[in-house]
């Protein structure tokens, strides 16, 4: 059968498995009595197992069988989880996690090196196996003493006889199951089970019953069955179960002399597995059906959706033009239907955030054990949902941002001792959703910034000059962090390395059009905040006029909106500024900014926001509150940073879409 | 008419697969669970000719589940899906009414035989 149609989903499936597996082991970790936590590892490494071996990749499905038989002896009660053994596991699950890469990227299950965690189970597995021997001397000990031959020979007899005197049938059953059946036990286990079921009863067996328990057989067994049915259903019995290749079913002779028989033991009551129970098994579960997408298709779907905004905008725009009034209704109602269209669109490419959250308890743990460093990592807000391409990207960020506050943020125990502090730092990554955007903050209780030792080194790699360090507030202070080259780390560490970084981090969030910053108080902890939008391709923007042009500017980044004459405007040291509301609002004008050619008299103001201050952009005119659909401005304009990109109007015309923080920044600079 | 199936695993790959062998050798798919409390629920609406039920998932098992559905249909004919090694809880889930058991990794001609064999 070709497997590799399931693949895609094999991977995705696998990956899921994993992940479930890191947070059962950690749960276990910390709470090694757990059995909840034992029976949904065993759960996700049997699933594993099975898919993997399925798809051929036995090595992997070998894997998964290892290590779920490192847990055996700790499920049965027998032995107690072990630190060491976490760590086999975890070992274990980090190869699974490469095999999966492996496989795809292409790749088979070939590399997967089984040798050390073989290695290290067998030096610490030594007790294991002892308990799992023990098991299985104690099922010994409990087989049936034996009876003497000739006894139950003569007892076989006796009961046939008798059975034959009451009207009912004898017959020498004999069953040949397939030659490659696997599980024989209990594929014998259901004839037995349809025999008795039916009104037989089996009075002897060869090879016994305790031996087929045992798998002591080939593929052929013989039964001596007393019951009612005729011949013909009992065949048919037997036969109607999958993988039994033949049935020979003949009366028995009780001068049959070969027969060694014995009654059935009531074995099988003993054999209830401690299956797996679950306490919320009362727990209601949600009926909805899913399905799986390639992203790949969300990502045209999303196209088509920007697509359809735009013609929808050109089609209005060309209908108003002629004020027919039956159009009118059908037009709104498109308006409102691509609306619905596009917000359904836009869920659809939401996942919660905990898609990039479940992975940092497992790299806390790490971090925090080869740091030596106690941490209380605690994550609020997994619900959250965002767009999976910004989902997509965030997740390296923010490994960057957590390491550096394990690393350099949480003292040692002994320094937070020292300090006053609770022995343990604490590290909290939260998510929320504010508006159109969602913040994620990412808080420790560590040693924070020293403001002096920022300023200090910032000059020192020169990225301030003398003059500029006084006159900076907190927030720049700390916005130094963010700039390339720049580290208050002594020495570089293995974890974090040195500087490089954030500067990369603030890269990557700009390049979602967010932004992040950062807020801190030496001795108390350190605060990172990210902000970034819901989503990445659709957003509502104020279209204003400046000379021919028309631009967009993001709502998300705009205060307010107001009509102002040029004697509002006044002239502190060289910066433009307008008084609003007793507040110094220093003002950009785009049409000097875009050499926009002649200015008119008559201007209007738009108040944006950026980093919690207020800039004013001066514009001919405000032309109103549109969705566009943002395109990229292509490579050639890589190096171009005021504008995120670009939109098509309901004209057909484009519309650069400004991006604030990096226009406020330039036009102030100049 | 073609029989009607219900498959149960909480492994969307191993639907999948299942489904895809179950409906090529002519059988009709009238529905998936991911788990035993949807297994039953689905039973009860969909009333299948024969259920393809996993033993080990979540919420409940699979065996949890043969029970209870056997208990409001004696009639229902249930085949459980078995890794290797599971042998003491098929013989359970024997023991509760399901009445075959196939092994992954699935052979397709396995699987076919135990539901032409098991839906007679």
């Amino acid at each position: 059968m070709d497997m590799s149609q399931y693949l895609g989903v094999f991977v995705e499936e696998a990956k899921e498995n994993i992940q479930g597996l890191n947070e059962s082991v950690l749960e276990l970790e910390s709470n090694p009595e757990s059995g909840d936590a034992i029976n949904e590892i065993f759960r996700l490494m049997h699933t594993l197992k099975g898919s993997s071996a399925t798809m051929g990749f036995m090595k992997m499905s070998k894997m998964c069988h290892a290590l779920e038989s490192l847990l055996d002896s700790a499920r049965s009660g027998k032995a107690k989880v072990t630190e060491n053994m976490i760590d086999i596991i975890f070992l274990g699950i980090d190869k699974l996690t490469e095999v999966v890469s492996d496989i795809e990227n292409g790749e088979d299950d070939s590399k997967l090196d089984l040798d050390d965690v073989e290695r290290a189970m067998s030096n610490q597995g030594k007790g294991a196996e002892k308990a799992s021997k023990k098991i299985g001397e104690v099922e010994k000990s409990d087989t049936q003493t034996e009876f003497g031959d000739d006894i139950v020979e003569e007892a076989v007899k006796d009961v046939a006889k008798k059975a034959i005197e009451d009207g009912l049938s004898v017959y020498m059953v004999r069953v040949e199951l397939a030659k490659d059946s696997v599980m024989k036990s209990a594929r014998m286990y259901i004839v037995f089970h349809r025999i008795e079921e039916n009104d037989g009863q089996i009075v002897y067996s060869e090879p016994p019953t305790e031996e087929i328990e045992k798998e002591n057989f080939e593929t052929t067994v013989e039964l001596v069955v007393i019951t009612s049915m005729k011949m013909e259903k009992l065949q048919d019995l037997i036969s109607n179960i999958s993988e039994i290749d033949k049935v020979i079913i003949k009366p028995f002779e009780t001068k049959e002399n070969e027969v060694k028989a014995e009654k059935k033991p009531e074995t099988h009551e003993k054999e209830k597995e401690n299956q797996i129970k679950k306490d919320n098994k009362k727990r209601r579960v949600k009926l909805t059906q899913s399905v799986r997408v390639d992203v790949e298709k969300l990502d045209v779907l999303m196209n088509l959706m920007a697509e359809l905004v735009i013609s929808r905008s050109r089609i209005e725009e060309t209908l108003k033009k002629y004020k027919i009034k039956e159009v009118d209704e059908s037009l709104s109602q498109l308006g409102r239907i691509t609306l619905d269209l596009q917000s359904i669109v836009m869920k659809i490419r939401m996942i919660p955030i905990s898609f990039v959250f479940d992975r940092f308890p497992r790299m806390v743990r790490d971090l925090s054990k080869k740091l030596n460093k106690k941490i209380d990592f605690i994550v609020q807000g997994e619900d959250t949902e965002l767009d999976r391409t910004v989902a997509d990207e965030i997740g390296e960020p923010l490994v960057h941002m957590i390491r550096n506050s394990i690393d350099h943020g949480i003292e040692t125990e002994k320094e937070r001792i020292g300090a006053g502090k609770a022995p343990t730092g604490k590290v909290i990554l939260s998510a929320r959703q504010e508006g159109d955007s969602v913040v994620i903050e990412v808080n420790d209780d560590g040693r924070g910034f020293d403001k002096e030792k920022i300023i200090k080194k910032a000059l020192e790699s020169g990225i301030i000059q003398e003059y500029e360090a006084s006159a900076m507030s907190n927030e720049e202070i700390f916005s130094l962090t963010f700039e390339p080259g720049f580290s208050t780390s002594k020495k570089p560490t293995e974890v974090s390395g040195r500087g490089v970084g954030m500067d990369v981090v603030k890269k990557t969030i700009e390049s979602l059009n967010g932004n992040v910053y950062l807020e801190s108080v030496a001795g108390k902890g350190t605060k990172v905040i990210i902000r970034l939008p819901l989503t990445l391709s659709i957003i509502q923007a104020l279209l204003v006029e400046v000379g021919s042009l028309v631009y967009a500017v993001p709502i998300s980044a705009v205060d307010s909106t107001l009509a102002i004459k040029e004697n509002n405007i006044k002239d502190v040291e060289g910066q433009k500024t307008v008084l609003l509301r007793g507040e110094i609002v220093p003002v950009i004008d785009l049409r000097l900014h875009f050499d926009a050619g002649a200015i008119s008299e008559k201007m209007d103001l738009v108040v944006t926001r950026y980093k919690d201050r207020k800039y004013g952009f001066i514009v001919d005119k405000l032309l109103g509150q549109q969705d566009i659909v943002i395109k990229a401005l292509g490579k050639l304009f890589k190096d171009v940073k005021e504008f995120s990109g670009g939109a098509i109007l309901g004209n057909g015309s484009i519309a650069l879409i400004i991006d604030v923080p990096s226009l406020v920044q330039k036009a102030l600079s100049r | 008419m073609a029989k009607r199936i219900l498959i149960v695993d909480d492994a969307a790959f191993m639907r999948m697969l299942l489904k895809d062998i179950v409906t090529k050798a002519g059988y009709e798919v009238v529905g998936e669970a991911a788990n035993g409390n949807e297994a039953i629920e689905r039973y009860k609406e969909l009333k299948p000719d024969v259920v393809t039920m996993d033993i080990t998932m979540p919420e409940m098992s699979g065996i949890e589940a043969t029970k209870e559905i056997m208990r409001s249909d004696p009639k229902a004919n249930i085949i459980m899906c078995s890794a290797m090694g599971q042998q003491m809880m098929v013989v359970e889930a024997i023991q509760a009414g399901a009445k075959d058991f196939i092994v992954k990794p699935f052979q397709q001609g396995r699987v076919v035989e135990a539901l032409s064999k098991v839906s007679k």
